[in-house]
């Protein structure tokens, strides 16, 4: 029994291994190619140094994008709510077999596809800027914060349920003061951290046209404006930093 | 006396495994029956089938009164996040249209003052405006039993309500039931884990093995060999 034990434990550390010198062939792993050439990311940092704080021409414009990034991330979010909720209750546990499959196979398939994807897929229809941004965020939204949802109201406890339907209480009665009292605060804490996520989300989808402050950092690396580059970096860096500490304020007042 | 709760031939069975085989029992106004019996003897699914929460494949179930029995639960099952009168509230929403019932907010006046009623019979008045969580185990099992007490049932039906409790707060809980039993008429019927209590507490004793009432004691006569034959641990059909 014991040595079972033991050939199963090696079987698993040698796959791993094994699996490892693949990985490492296919992702062309090559830390030679690293030192060779560190000076020519050296040069490029260096020429990111100092910042370029033009009003006018820098820091205007990207303030003005950071705010059309901030406004991407929050509807890509929020618009998202009404389909991912109707998907997400249709996904729980104990439904119908084929509603649940259809609801969480839908998801599935919005949530394997990167926004990146709906991205070049709405600036055809829609054009460039931030609406296609949107739409392909809200799309993927729907996808990874259902699926969230789902298992979050599929974790919660059917007691206090059980306890007003004794009381005679019906559907709705026990849904609105049983069921979503308890899953609210979770519901809330996913929202703000897909809310989080789709901000940094938007930054890439800049690079397909999108628009906002990821627009412009792809447009100054493509025109050697290092020096804007670094300050469009900072700027992104502050927003970030600013909405992971609103939600986690957020969730941890929810959590008490 | 007149019976509150009758049951008659209460037959359930999950898969080949027959958890009831054919209970009958009654509990009248003014009494408190403790239901006894070892792990997996079909007590906690008797008073689940009472209530409606599991259907039973057979039997028979009476109640008095115009509402359906009233229940607490060993874990208590409040919405902790909601306010103690908020919860004592929810055991009153049926009938009520959904335009007063689907929040706190839209709760008649009259249903918050019947709660406050019997926050005060379970004497936790002072603690209405308190969160459900911020309070003990046995003050939230005794919001429970006023959240029962609030639909208005002439039957309470009790599982296992003070076996998460420790024993100050458990006595509390019983004496409780004791007196909503004989002060205020009600048929209270709750499945015990603990002998002693149902001696201490209860009017009548019943005894439940492989899915059969096999004991009807008037507390005060319960024996030792009458408990020893409810859990004789050979006796006990492993699930």
């Amino acid at each position: 029994m014991k040595t079972r034990k033991y050939l199963t434990t090696f079987g698993i550390v040698a796959a791993l291994a094994v699996a490892h010198v693949f990985a490492w062939r296919g992702a062309e792993i090559s830390p030679g190619a690293l030192a060779d050439g560190w000076h020519g990311m050296a040069r490029f940092l260096g020429e990111a140094v100092p910042p370029d704080l033009d009003w006018a021409t820098v820091v205007q414009p990207g303030l003005e994008a950071c705010l059309v990034t901030l406004a991407m991330g929050l509807l890509g979010t929020t618009l998202s709510v009404p389909i991912a909720l109707a998907l997400a209750v249709l996904g729980t546990r104990g439904r119908n077999p084929v509603v649940f499959q259809l609801a969480r196979g839908i998801m599935s398939l919005l949530r394997a596809t990167p926004e990146i994807v709906f991205g070049l897929i709405f600036v055809t229809a829609v054009g460039l800027g931030p609406f296609a941004g949107v739409l392909a965020l809200l799309t993927h939204n729907i996808g990874v914060m259902g699926k969230l949802w789902s298992e979050a109201m599929d974790e919660v406890d059917p007691g206090p349920a059980d306890a007003l339907r004794v009381s005679g209480a019906n559907g709705a009665q026990v849904v609105a003061n049983a069921v979503l009292p308890a899953v609210v605060p979770a519901l809330v804490g996913l929202l703000l951290y897909r809310l989080d996520v789709n901000v940094r989300s938007s930054l890439t989808l800049g690079v397909v046209g999108a628009g906002g402050i990821g627009f412009l950092i792809y447009q100054s690396i493509q025109l050697f404006q290092f020096k804007q580059m670094a300050t469009y970096i900072l700027m992104v860096l502050v927003v970030v930093i600013v909405v992971d500490l609103f939600s986690a304020a957020v969730r941890r007042r929810l959590a008490r | 006396m007149d019976t509150a709760l009758s049951v008659k031939g209460l037959r359930k069975s999950f898969g080949d495994r027959t958890v009831l085989n054919g209970v009958d029992f009654r509990v009248d106004s003014g009494e408190l029956v403790v239901l006894l019996g070892a792990n997996g003897s079909g007590k906690s699914t008797a008073l689940r089938c009472v209530v409606g929460l599991t259907k039973p494949d057979a039997g028979e179930v009476k109640i008095a009164g115009k509402t359906s029995a009233a229940m607490v639960f060993q874990q208590i099952h409040l919405v902790r996040r909601r306010s103690v009168i908020d919860n004592v509230c929810a055991g009153g929403l049926a009938g009520l249209p959904l335009s007063r019932s689907l929040a706190p907010v839209l709760f008649p006046k009259e249903l918050k003052e019947r709660a406050m009623s019997c926050l005060e019979r379970v004497g936790l008045a002072d603690r209405a405006r308190d969160k459900a969580s911020k309070l003990s185990g046995g003050q939230q099992q005794r919001v429970a039993v006023a959240r029962a007490l609030c639909q208005g049932a002439k039957v309470l039906l009790a599982d296992e309500p003070v076996s998460a409790l420790d024993p100050a707060a458990a006595k509390q809980v019983m004496d409780l039931l004791a007196e909503l039993a004989h002060e205020d008429g009600l048929a209270v019927a709750a499945v015990l884990h603990q002998p002693d209590l149902a001696r201490r507490h209860a009017d009548r004793v019943l005894g439940l093995l492989h899915g059969e009432i096999r004991l009807a004691r008037p507390a005060g006569e319960l024996s030792e060999s009458d408990i020893d034959a409810l859990y004789a641990p050979d006796l006990v059909v492993e699930a």
